[in-house]
This record gives C-alpha cells, sequence and structure tokens, in this order.
C-alpha cells in the first residue's frame, strides 16, 4: 500500500467516519433526542449554548470531564475504573461495523461475513460491562440497578437477536453491509418484517434503557441505579458510551431493515443519517408517550410477547423466503 | 436469602421531602417498613405559643406552602369559635373559593408527582402546565402563588370582583376539560394502568383501624370527608358529592383525586353564581377570651385539626397541630408491605405526603455530635481554605 | 341533648363530666385510670374509632391529653379529656383498641414526657437520636431560648 492509502486507512478510522465523526454525530442525537423529547412535553429543552442549544451536549461532556473524580472506598477500584473505558471502547468498535455510505462507499470500515454476530455479541459486552460497574461500586442502590440491567438483558437481547436473525436468515448472509446492500436492489425489510421491525425497535428500547425499559436506571425508584456512585469523569464515559449506543442502535436497525445508507442513487451518508434520525426520533416518542414499568413487567412483556413474535417472526423467514 | 435492609431517605430523589424508611427486603419485595419522621422539625407549635394569635395566622400559613389556605382557614375558624364571632357570609364564600382552588392547585400537582414517580415525563409537565391556570386564578385573588394570605381572624383579606370571576370561570372551564382528558388518559394508558391497578392495597378495615384520613381513605371505600361530616366556611350552601373508590388500590385514590377536581370545579362555580354581597370581615378584638376549640377542615391531603387554647390573653396558650400526612403514615407502612421495590415510590407518593407539614414541632438540622452554624463569612473562608489546600488557589 | 344523655349512659359507671361545646363538639373528661375503659366503650357503642389526634397540654401540675376521637354515629368529635401527674406520668396506651393511635402517642411522649404503658415501640420519633433524655420541648418550663442554645450553640 501506499502512503496515501495509509493515510486514507488513519483517516477512515479516526476522523471519517471513524471516531471523531461518530462521537460529534452521537453528541448531535443526543441533542435531537433531547430538544424532541422536551418539545413533545411542551417544554423548549436544550436553549442558552450554541444556537437552540445545539453544543448543550458537547457542553455537559466537558462540564462533566472537569469535575473531581470520586473513587468512594470498597469500590472494586479496577472494575469500577476500567468500565467506562471498556464501555466506550465497545460502542466505538461496534460503529466501525455498520456500513455508513460515507466516501460512498457500500461497505462499512470494518466489513467481513459473521461482523452481524460481533455487532451482536458487542451490545451484550456493554451491558455487561454496565452490570459491572453497579456490582463493584458496591452500593445498595448500585447493585440492584446492576442486577435489574441483567434481568432484563435475559429478555430483550432475545427477541431483538431473534428478530435480527430472522434478516440474516432472509438475506443469507452474516455481513451487515451486504444485508443492507440486499435490501438496495430489493425492498426494504421493514415492509418484509414489519413484525420484526416492531419488535426490534422495542427491544432496543430496553437496550437503551429508556422508558418505559429503564428500570436499571430509574431515578425515582433507585436513585441512579448502576449509575449512582458514577461520577465526573466515569460519567462523562458512560454518558458519552450512551449517546453512541443509541446511535449504534438507531444505525442498526437503519442497517436490517431500512437499507443502510442505500438510496435512489447509491450508497450514500445523506440517505443514512436521515434514516438514523428517523429512528432516532421514534425512540424519543415511544419514550415520552409511555410510564415506567416494573422489572416483573417488563420481562412479562418480553417473555409473554415479544420473544414469540419474534419467533414467529423467524419461522416466517424460514418458510417464506424472499 | 437473607432479609437485605434498604435505606429509603432522608434524601432520595423520589421524596420531594425528608422522610426516612428502613425496608427490609426479600429480593425485591418489602416485607417491613419503619418509618423515621421529624427531619424538617421546626417547632411550630412551641413557637405558636410566644406569638399572639394574629402572628400565628401567617405561622399557620407558613406550616405548608402547598395547603396554605387549609392551615389558615382551620385556625382562623377556631380563633373564631373563641371569640364568638361569625365571619360575614361573603367572607365564607371566598373562604371556601380560595380553598377549593387550593385543592385543585394540590391535586394537580400530586398528579404531576405521581406521573414522574411512575416515569412518565411528558405527562407531569403537561399537568404542571396546567396547573399554572389555577396558580394565576390564585394569584389574581391573592396577590401571591403560593402563601395566599387571604385568611386573618373574622374575615378574608381580598374580595373577588366581576373581572376575576369571569377570568376564573374561564380558567375553571379549561381546567374542567383538561381534567376530563387527564382522566382518559390514568384510565386507559397500558403503562400507568400496569403501575397502579393493585398496587399499594390498603383494605377498608386497615383504613378505618389505623385512622387514614382524605382521598387514601376514600380510595379504600371509606366514606369520610369532613367537608360532609362536619362543614365548615360556607359548605353547608354548597351542594357537593363525596368521591369514593372502593378498589382500594393506588388507581383508586387516583381516581378520588382527579374527580375531587372536578367535584371543586363545580363548587366553585356554584359558589361564584350564589356569593352573597356585602362586608368581608368584621373587626375582632386583640385579646381572646379563655376557652378552647377544635376546629376541622378538610385539606387536600385529609383531615386537618387544629386545637388552640386560650388562657384570655393575646397569646394562645397551646396550639396543636395535626397534619393529614401524619395521620396516613401508619397506613402508608401497611400498604407498603408485600410491595416490589419499583411501587415504593408509587406508594409513597399515593398518599400524597407533605413532609414539611407533618414534622411542624422541633428545629432543623439533626447533625450527630457536631452541630454548628456557619455564617456566610465563615462558609467563605472554609471554602477558600479547602480549596487552597486542594488544588493550590493563591490568595490575591 | 340526646347525645349528650347516650353517651353518658354508655360509660356509666365511670366517673365523667360531659358537656357540649358546640355543635358537633363534645368534651368529656374522665380520671386517667379510667381512660382506656372510656375509649373502649365509646369505641364499641358509637363507632369513635376515628383518632383525630392526641393533645398534650403542660398545664404546670398535671399535664392534660385530650383523645380527640370521631364518631360518626352520633356525628360530633368527642373529646375525652383527661390528666396525669406532671412528675410521673403515665397512662394505658390505646394502641390495642386503636392501631391509628400509635404515631400519636409516640408525638405526645417525645414532647411531653408521657409514658404509655403497653406500647408495642415507644421509640423516639421525631426528635433527633442524640436529644437529652429528660427534655421535652413541649413542656412550659423548657424556654424558647433554651432550645435554640441546645440545637444552634448560641
Amino acid at each position: 500500500m501506499s502512503v496515501l492509502e495509509y493515510l486514507m486507512v488513519l483517516v477512515k478510522t479516526l476522523i471519517y467516519p471513524g471516531v471523531i465523526f461518530v462521537i460529534i454525530l452521537s453528541l448531535i442525537y443526543e441533542w435531537v433526542d433531547r430538544k424532541v423529547y422536551a418539545r413533545m412535553q411542551n417544554r423548549i429543552g436544550p436553549f442558552y449554548v450554541g444556537p437552540s442549544g445545539f453544543l448543550q451536549p458537547f457542553a455537559d461532556f466537558l462540564k462533566l470531564l472537569s469535575k473531581e473524580d470520586i473513587v468512594p472506598p470498597h469500590v472494586d477500584y479496577h472494575v469500577f475504573t476500567l468500565s467506562p473505558i471498556i464501555t466506550l471502547y465497545l460502542v466505538l468498535l461496534a460503529m466501525f461495523l455498520i456500513p455508513t455510505g460515507a466516501w460512498n462507499e457500500p461497505y462499512a470500515i470494518l466489513a467481513f461475513e459473521g461482523d452481524y454476530i460481533l455487532a451482536l455479541a458487542l451490545t451484550t459486552f456493554i451491558t455487561i460491562f454496565s452490570f459491572f460497574a453497579g456490582w463493584s461500586s458496591v452500593n445498595r442502590f448500585g447493585v440492584i440497578g446492576a442486577m435489574r440491567a441483567l434481568y432484563q438483558m435475559i429478555s430483550y437481547e432475545i427477541s431483538m437477536f431473534l428478530c435480527a436473525a430472522a434478516v440474516a436468515l432472509d438475506t443469507r448472509t452474516l455481513c451487515l453491509s451486504r444485508m443492507a446492500e440486499v435490501q438496495a436492489s430489493g425492498l426494504w425489510y421493514i415492509l418484509l418484517h414489519p413484525l420484526g421491525f416492531v419488535v426490534f425497535i422495542l427491544s432496543m428500547q430496553a437496550e437503551l434503557d429508556k422508558v418505559p425499559f429503564d428500570t436499571p436506571e430509574a431515578k425515582t425508584e433507585i436513585v441512579g441505579g448502576w449509575l449512582t456512585e458514577i461520577s465526573g469523569k466515569k460519567l462523562a464515559f458512560f454518558r458519552l458510551a450512551s449517546d453512541i449506543k443509541l446511535f449504534f442502535c438507531a444505525s442498526l436497525a437503519t442497517t436490517l431493515y431500512l437499507a443502510g445508507p442505500w438510496g435512489p442513487l447509491g450508497p450514500n451518508i445523506l440517505w443514512f443519517l436521515a434514516k438514523v434520525t428517523f429512528v432516532i426520533i421514534l425512540v424519543t416518542t415511544l419514550r415520552a408517550a409511555f410510564a415506567r414499568f416494573r422489572i416483573d413487567q417488563v420481562l412479562a412483556v418480553f417473555w409473554k410477547y415479544a420473544i414469540p413474535l419474534s419467533l414467529v417472526q423467524v419461522l416466517i423467514a424460514l418458510f417464506i423466503p424472499h | 436469602m437473607s432479609l437485605f435492609e434498604i435505606p429509603l431517605g432522608p434524601q432520595h430523589p423520589a421524596l420531594k421531602e425528608p422522610i426516612r424508611f428502613i425496608f427490609k427486603l426479600d429480593g425485591e419485595i418489602v416485607v417491613g417498613a419503619e418509618p423515621r419522621l421529624g427531619y424538617v422539625h421546626r417547632g411550630v407549635e412551641k413557637l405558636a405559643e410566644t406569638r399572639t394569635f394574629i402572628q400565628d395566622v401567617y405561622l399557620a400559613e407558613r406550616i405548608c406552602g402547598i395547603c396554605s389556605a387549609a392551615h389558615t382557614t382551620c385556625f382562623v375558624q377556631a380563633v373564631e369559635e373563641l371569640l364568638g364571632i361569625e365571619p360575614p357570609p361573603r367572607a365564607k364564600y371566598i373562604r371556601l373559593i380560595v380553598f377549593e382552588l387550593n385543592r385543585i392547585q394540590s391535586h394537580l400537582l400530586w398528579l404531576g408527582i405521581l406521573a414522574y414517580e411512575m416515569g412518565f415525563d411528558t405527562l407531569f409537565m403537561y399537568i404542571w402546565r396546567d396547573r399554572e391556570r389555577v396558580l394565576d386564578v390564585l394569584e389574581m385573588i391573592t396577590g401571591n402563588r403560593v402563601l395566599y394570605a387571604i385568611n386573618q381572624i373574622g374575615g378574608v383579606r381580598h374580595d373577588i370582583d366581576d373581572k376575576i370571576a369571569a377570568y376564573m370561570r374561564k380558567a375553571l372551564s379549561y381546567l374542567r376539560e383538561r381534567t376530563k382528558y387527564y382522566k382518559g388518559i390514568v384510565e386507559r394508558d397500558p403503562t400507568i394502568n400496569a403501575r397502579a391497578v393493585e398496587v399499594g392495597i390498603l383494605k377498608k378495615r386497615d383504613a378505618i383501624a389505623l385512622c387514614a384520613v382524605g382521598p387514601t381513605t376514600r380510595g379504600s371505600g371509606v366514606k369520610f370527608d369532613i367537608r360532609a361530616d362536619d362543614p365548615y366556611a360556607a359548605l353547608d350552601e354548597v351542594p357537593f358529592n363525596v368521591v369514593v373508590y372502593d378498589t382500594e388500590d393506588v388507581m383508586a385514590r387516583t381516581l378520588v383525586r382527579i374527580d375531587e377536581i372536578l367535584e371543586s370545579i363545580s363548587m366553585i362555580e356554584y359558589a361564584l353564581d350564589h356569593m352573597p354581597s356585602g362586608d368581608i370581615r368584621v373587626r375582632v378584638p386583640r385579646v381572646v377570651p379563655a376557652g378552647e376549640a377544635v376546629s376541622r377542615v378538610e385539606a387536600p391531603r385529609g383531615e386537618l385539626v387544629y386545637y388552640v387554647r386560650s388562657a384570655g390573653g393575646e397569646k394562645p396558650e397551646r396550639v396543636k397541630v395535626r397534619t393529614p400526612t401524619l395521620a396516613n403514615i401508619p397506613a402508608l407502612c401497611k400498604m407498603l408491605e408485600g410491595a416490589y421495590v419499583a411501587d415504593i415510590p408509587v406508594i409513597v407518593a399515593s398518599i400524597d405526603p407533605c413532609l414539611a407539614c407533618m414534622d411542624r414541632a422541633i428545629f432543623v438540622d439533626v447533625s450527630k455530635e457536631k452541630v454548628w452554624v456557619w455564617s456566610e463569612r465563615e462558609l467563605r473562608r472554609y471554602s477558600l481554605r479547602w480549596y487552597r489546600s486542594r488544588e493550590g488557589v493563591r490568595r490575591r | 341533648m340526646s347525645e349528650l344523655d347516650e353517651i353518658s349512659k354508655i360509660l356509666e359507671g365511670i366517673p365523667h363530666e360531659v358537656k357540649k361545646a358546640r355543635e358537633r363538639r363534645i368534651f368529656v373528661q374522665v380520671p386517667s385510670d379510667k381512660l382506656w375503659e372510656a375509649v373502649r366503650r365509646l369505641r364499641d357503642n358509637v363507632e369513635a374509632q376515628h383518632v383525630v389526634t392526641i393533645t398534650g397540654i403542660d398545664t404546670g401540675e398535671n399535664i392534660e391529653l385530650l383523645y380527640h376521637l370521631w364518631s360518626p354515629k352520633v356525628k360530633s368529635l368527642i373529646t375525652v379529656r383527661t390528666t396525669v401527674p406532671r412528675d410521673s406520668p403515665s397512662i394505658r396506651s390505646i394502641v390495642d383498641l386503636i392501631p391509628g393511635a400509635t404515631l400519636y402517642e409516640r408525638e405526645v411522649h417525645d414532647m411531653l414526657g408521657v409514658n404509655f404503658i403497653n406500647h408495642p415501640n415507644l421509640a423516639r420519633l421525631l426528635l433527633p437520636e442524640d436529644w437529652p433524655e429528660n427534655l421535652h420541648p413541649l413542656r412550659k418550663d423548657v424556654k424558647l431560648e433554651e432550645l435554640r442554645k441546645l440545637i444552634f450553640g448560641r
């Protein structure tokens, strides 16, 4: 490879559509989420920093970074301090698997047969590390929140993975970029798998700890859940990680059901961003329209309704392939 | 698995005011709850003995910000009974109107808090936006949004003129529509139903045995409303229904309050139509003859009682206040037994706790061995010292 | 005056005094050793099971206790008045009759130092844990300045 190609790889991984692009965009999406949420509640939302409060998430992030870094006594120091860093690393890694359509390329930075499995595994790891953070903080609320995160995980992940499996069965590939490409030449999977899409979005809501499934960090019940003892830089990292996770989950839904970056004129970043924004607004709308479920009710929703429905979707994909 | 003890409070996001519960948990289920009160005890009862009757009206006003009209109404009625005077009929109507507006305001506030405790922030924001309309009306009548200072011994301070009445009618019809809409939401929304139906059960016989009051007991099917049993102000002339639901859960208490808002709106509209003309206050002597009186009102949260004894001077001999929240605490502990951890905030909220009014009688600050009070200057000096030692800030 | 006669009949055998202060307000005076019995009879006969509150007043020599009971049957607030000596105030608890009285008895115990015999848990309710054992803030000999000094140290 020539020097230029090396440079190109560096630019892709670090700047566009890599780390910096992802971080900036996730913070912008946090603003979108907050602003839409606020407007739905008849509030103004972020307002002061930047035009229409556009820079508020950046300001929040910087403020948290500058805060005192508190490590309470009795915590498991290494797990407690490493889990935010590892979580952030994992979500960033996951973003590399998403075909964004940057530079009009149909494939993601990291695309190989089987990256789909890695992407789903990473979402599990992220939850497990939030469990570690809560568990190692040796705080009652933290421990309860951590336990709830795990309880919840063993329900929503199953339905989420089954829906994704249905798409994989239909597209006959295990590469996310290929999945998007297949849809570009035919119908989008939101039309072919409407049931799968609905269940996927519902599970995503739980994956992202959003109302009505925000039991692990339900602030009126268990203070901050697994985040209770997390402060300062660690909180900044976790918040950034959850923003990127929102971006990642929305792009995963986009890739699986909305043909990723493909539009009428080949792969394009603008198509991708428009679709991701649509999914994020959908998630925010759901968040604004419901009250929080109790943990047992969350499990009931997924085991009684979501998982059977996703199984139906898998069976449809198996016996009626497109 | 051994029992897990979890403290809730005195500071907790679900509690707007300090109270402490020790919960014994078996997994996610509460098996025992022990309350500890007194964090915001301000010594009002003791203080009231050192102030004159007129000053005590203002003290009573400040026992609770949310139901301040209830406290003053109750206190001035006790003093008027001691003095043997009757306020003019128009004053009674104005008292009733402000009282019921106060109830609407308090119930809307509570409904928002309940939605917030359930994680339903959108409903919370909408309800609190509409609550502003009631506060606007109260501000027009009394000049204040929170501490109304409308009652005085012998009558009321401000009159309601036609302009205010017209504005009030408009606001009330808007509120009636909104409240009906919220009632529909509460009845139909699946997530609210999941969190409120059959949660926080208080059996009718427990409600009676534990002397619960207000909407808490009316949600358990007990027809107990001071406005009907022991009418005060102009209540014997204004018709209304006592709202009772008998499902004994959080949903019942919610619906009782929502229906009471609607009921209060009708009461105010009736009172506006039938308000007699005349004076709004009578002159009263400063010295109150010796005697004792018990006064009761139905505050938004339930029965509020003042016992006032005078030894025949300017100052009371004893003022005893029993606020509704204190009466509901034993019932609350009963409801919490067998509940899920996740239901604790909703159940605690369902009695509409108002702790500052509950803990009247001591003084703030319960710090352990170190008791100190810093002046602003000392605090500033301390903070400078602290920063210098931590981050090397130099003095200029 | 039928309510008064009714109450007098119920309290037969207990030395008592009944008077009606106004519409829906009845005051009854009984000796302190018969209070429990009086409350029991009122509860059983006129449905006075709602304890509104218990007021304690320091009158100098005695501590006066007022049990405010709401009776839906006679539609009156019956206030049962009794006095206990200030030096060794103790009285039988009514918690076993009306469980709802538990917090009110604890409050009176905190504020005036009345000992309620048979109360299941007479622990501190409102006063802080480190409060002096024999200082009861609502007694008349406790001055406001003294309390201020105790709490704020000046």
